[in-house]
């Protein structure tokens, strides 16, 4: 499709809209129904992330990092404690890993449902919306008998873990990977093969592998255009090279490679493998103390690191610059919804006004994440 | 009501004008979904299978010329500050503000050096029912919306303008 | 008394470090064990810290002799950028990092990215740097390839007063994001950059957050920015 500057009208999606995950502020330019420009403007929840973490210790960080991707708060700590503990080479034991494994999958899980249940919404259809929170229901009511929260968790500290597992969890958590399984395939009946869902998002937003990598965009987002790329593949942490999983790239099954639909239909199976790779986790999880590497002051050595873990929404990564005190001296958070933000503007060109919030919200955004 | 009770048959109600204002502004109060972080995951959450709102009568209203109640679900930035304002200006009377979460009551984690972060939403717009708590939980968020019932309840409106 | 301490203690932490525990267990004072426990942590980190540069020294002497050392992918790089660009790196030596000065980081931004041995297409992550009060700022560049998978960083300094860095903006289109949030936290302009405004505080916002010396305003069209409100300190 054409781009069309005709007599432009300018119109403002303010910061307070229902379907813009968050207070995310789109000036479009559009020739009638047609759009011609589409300018995302951020800065609505900026709280200042960066300059508290050079004002509080290194555990007090952990806390704001929950915050900041509120919807993967475990994948956001994991990734801090990742980064920490290769600035202070500390080896933390077995149990330890498998908890996190554990923790960050069943986490991608939860958010892969809400955003697709508010991609659903996005679209038109209330239903997945209501089955899917109904499912994460089950996940945050494990993390609540895990470690007391339902959603910004504060669990994965540096160095270890802050509670051991409860008794009868692993048994729960099984029970409920037996029951989720087959509804995915009761989702893949609801919106997925929906024809009205694929003529709304097929071929729509198509975003050419190129200029996924110009603007930087990671994750789901990537892999939806065809490009394979995993850091728990390629460039492992943790103990991510232990377990077998695939991973699903866009095919352009509905459509052209990298439309909406790749990008949601890569999520859908992320969820499968993720249940996969927690299986193989619950199965190898060797007893041991969780608190038994837990430093008693985090003082790390003079120095900077950059370290990258994936997260459910893409390459999330921290970039630490230690002066040996304990308190950090610049800690920049890397996130991958912002840099996925950044390329709204050049795939939506030429679409229409109701297609560019179908392709915002196959971006699967957060807000805090962007703005820290 | 005096000589009035149990005059007539069940099917006629009385009541005092107040109770009966307050009766109907209380129950059935559609909110503002005015969710800007981590709290307006909650407020989902509440509205969505397991913590049912619509129980209780509420429905999410996108635009503020049709709801009752704003709930400000998270950390209002100064950015965002002017725009609060204006949208509870935008609202019509009787309209109520519930601040969710601790970053709307008083700036929350954020509150020391939180330079762009607005110190609670009371600043801005008047408060009625602060629910404290990071998130708060949805049965948290439910009772906060009680409590606003019962403040709806006890107001009187029409004894205030005859005074 | 704390001299008598002192010399205990590196006594007891002596024994220690020759496999005696038992003297250190043995105290019964707990402030005086964990403080011998302390004193003995950091005897044998500096240890440690000898013992390898005594190896590597050792090492390097042997490779010396035996064959040449494997460059890493920084060295290879900066080797690289001195032959193409003479005169552009700020200094030879490379710890993890090059640094770079500001002069043609356009050209060396292009080079890097379609060079076929480096093929640096992604740019990672942009960040600032305040080294102090009446320091230098710096920005970092964490590059990585997607096809080569290798990374590297590059660190570009730049005065307090006037900072000025070229922009990559055309050669990573990400790079326009990024520099706009380092101009707003920062206040290092990007030279060519399309369109140099904040983005995450709002347009009339006044000061450099992130700057070690930013002091918070104190109303933003009328409403109060400081933290103190009445009755909390």
């Amino acid at each position: 499709m054409g781009v069309v500057h005709g007599d432009l009208m300018t119109l403002n999606i303010g910061p307070q809209h229902p379907s813009t995950h968050g207070v995310l502020r789109l000036k479009v330019k559009t020739d009638g129904e047609i759009i011609s420009e589409v300018e995302p403007i951020i800065g609505y929840l900026h709280r200042c992330f960066e300059k508290h973490c050079e004002n509080v210790s290194y555990e007090q960080v952990i806390p704001y990092t929950d915050r900041c991707d509120y919807i993967a708060a475990m994948n956001n700590n994991f990734g801090y404690a990742v980064t920490v503990e290769e600035l202070m080479e500390i080896k933390v034991p077995e149990r330890v890993e498998y908890i996190r494994v554990i923790v960050a999958e069943l986490n991608r899980i939860a958010s892969h449902l809400l955003a697709l249940g508010a991609y659903g919404l996005d679209v038109g259809a209330f239903t997945p919306f209501l089955y899917m929170f109904r499912d994460r229901e089950r996940i945050l009511d494990l993390f609540e008998t895990l470690c007391g929260a339902r959603l910004l968790y504060n669990y994965i500290w540096v160095g270890g873990v802050s509670h051991d597992l409860p008794p009868g969890f692993i048994d729960a958590v099984y029970s409920f990977l037996d029951y989720f399984e087959p509804k995915i395939e009761e989702y893949n009946e609801l919106l997925t093969y929906n024809k009205i869902f694929i003529e709304r998002t097929g071929d729509v937003g198509v975003m050419p592998p190129e200029v996924a990598v110009s603007y930087g965009v990671t994750g789901p987002n990537l892999r939806g255009s065809g490009v394979k790329w995993d850091i728990r593949k390629d460039e492992p942490y943790s103990i991510y090279d232990k377990f077998d999983f695939n991973i699903p790239v866009g095919a352009g099954k509905m459509g052209t490679v990298g439309d909406c639909w790749d990008r949601y239909f890569v999520r859908m199976v992320e969820m499968k493998e993720s249940v996969k790779i927690t299986r193989q986790a619950l199965k190898g999880i060797p007893a041991g103390d969780v608190h038994q590497t837990l430093p008693k002051k985090i003082r790390p050595p003079q120095g900077s690191i950059y370290k990258r873990t994936e997260s459910p929404r893409g390459d999330l990564a921290y970039y630490i610059v230690s002066d040996g005190s304990p308190i950090p001296y610049r800690l920049k958070m890397r996130s991958p919804a912002f840099t996925a933000l950044s390329v709204l503007g050049e795939i939506s060109q030429g679409w229409m006004m109701s297609d560019v919030l179908v392709i915002l919200g196959s971006l699967d955004i957060v807000l805090g994440e962007i703005d820290r | 009501m005096g000589i009035l009770e149990n005059r007539f048959q069940d099917n006629v109600v009385v009541a005092s004008m107040d109770k009966l204002l307050g009766w109907a502004r209380s129950t059935s109060p559609w909110f503002f979904q005015f969710g800007l972080a981590c709290c307006a995951i909650e407020m989902m959450a509440t509205a969505a299978s397991r913590y049912d709102l619509m129980r209780i009568g509420m429905i999410p209203r996108s635009s503020p010329r049709q709801a009752d109640v704003m709930i400000v679900a998270g950390t209002v930035t100064m950015k965002m500050s002017l725009r609060v304002k204006k949208l509870y200006e935008q609202m019509a009377d009787p309209k109520y503000v519930i601040a969710m979460g601790s970053c709307a009551t008083s700036g929350g984690p954020y509150w020391q050096h939180g330079y762009h972060v607005l110190k609670g939403v009371d600043l801005v717009v008047p408060v009625d029912v602060y629910i404290p708590g990071c998130p708060p939980r949805p049965e948290a968020l439910i009772e906060g919306l009680l409590k606003l019932q019962e403040k709806i309840q006890a107001d009187r409106p029409l004894t205030k303008k005859i005074a | 008394m704390s001299e008598d301490q002192d010399k205990f203690i590196a006594d007891v932490v002596e024994k220690a470090l020759q496999g005696d525990m038992d003297a250190i267990n043995n105290i019964e004072d707990r402030v005086t064990r964990s403080k011998a426990k302390a004193a003995l942590v950091k005897a044998k980190r500096e240890a440690k810290a000898a013992a390898t540069e005594d190896t590597s020294k050792s090492e390097e002497s042997k490779t010396e002799e035996s064959a040449p050392v494997e460059k890493s992918l920084s060295e290879k790089v900066a080797a690289c950028l001195n032959e193409k660009f003479p005169n552009s790196l700020e200094s030879e030596d490379v710890n993890g990092h090059i640094q770079m000065k500001d002069k043609n980081w356009f050209e060396i931004a292009q080079y890097l990215r379609d060079n076929l041995d480096f093929l640096f297409d992604s740019l990672q992550c942009v960040t600032g740097y305040d080294f102090g009060e009446n320091e230098d700022l710096e920005v970092r560049y964490n590059l990585h390839s997607m096809t080569h998978n290798h990374a590297i960083e590059i660190r570009i300094k730049t005065d307090r007063n006037n900072p000025k860095v070229p922009s990559v903006e055309q050669v990573w289109r990400i790079g326009d994001w990024f520099e706009r949030e380092t101009y707003d936290m920062y206040g290092i302009e990007f030279e060519g950059h399309s369109n140099m405004t904040r983005i995450l505080c709002p347009e009339d916002w006044a000061g450099w957050p992130l700057r070690k010396d930013y002091e918070t305003q104190e109303s933003y069209h009328g409403i109060v920015v400081q933290k103190v409100k009445d009755g909390w300190e």
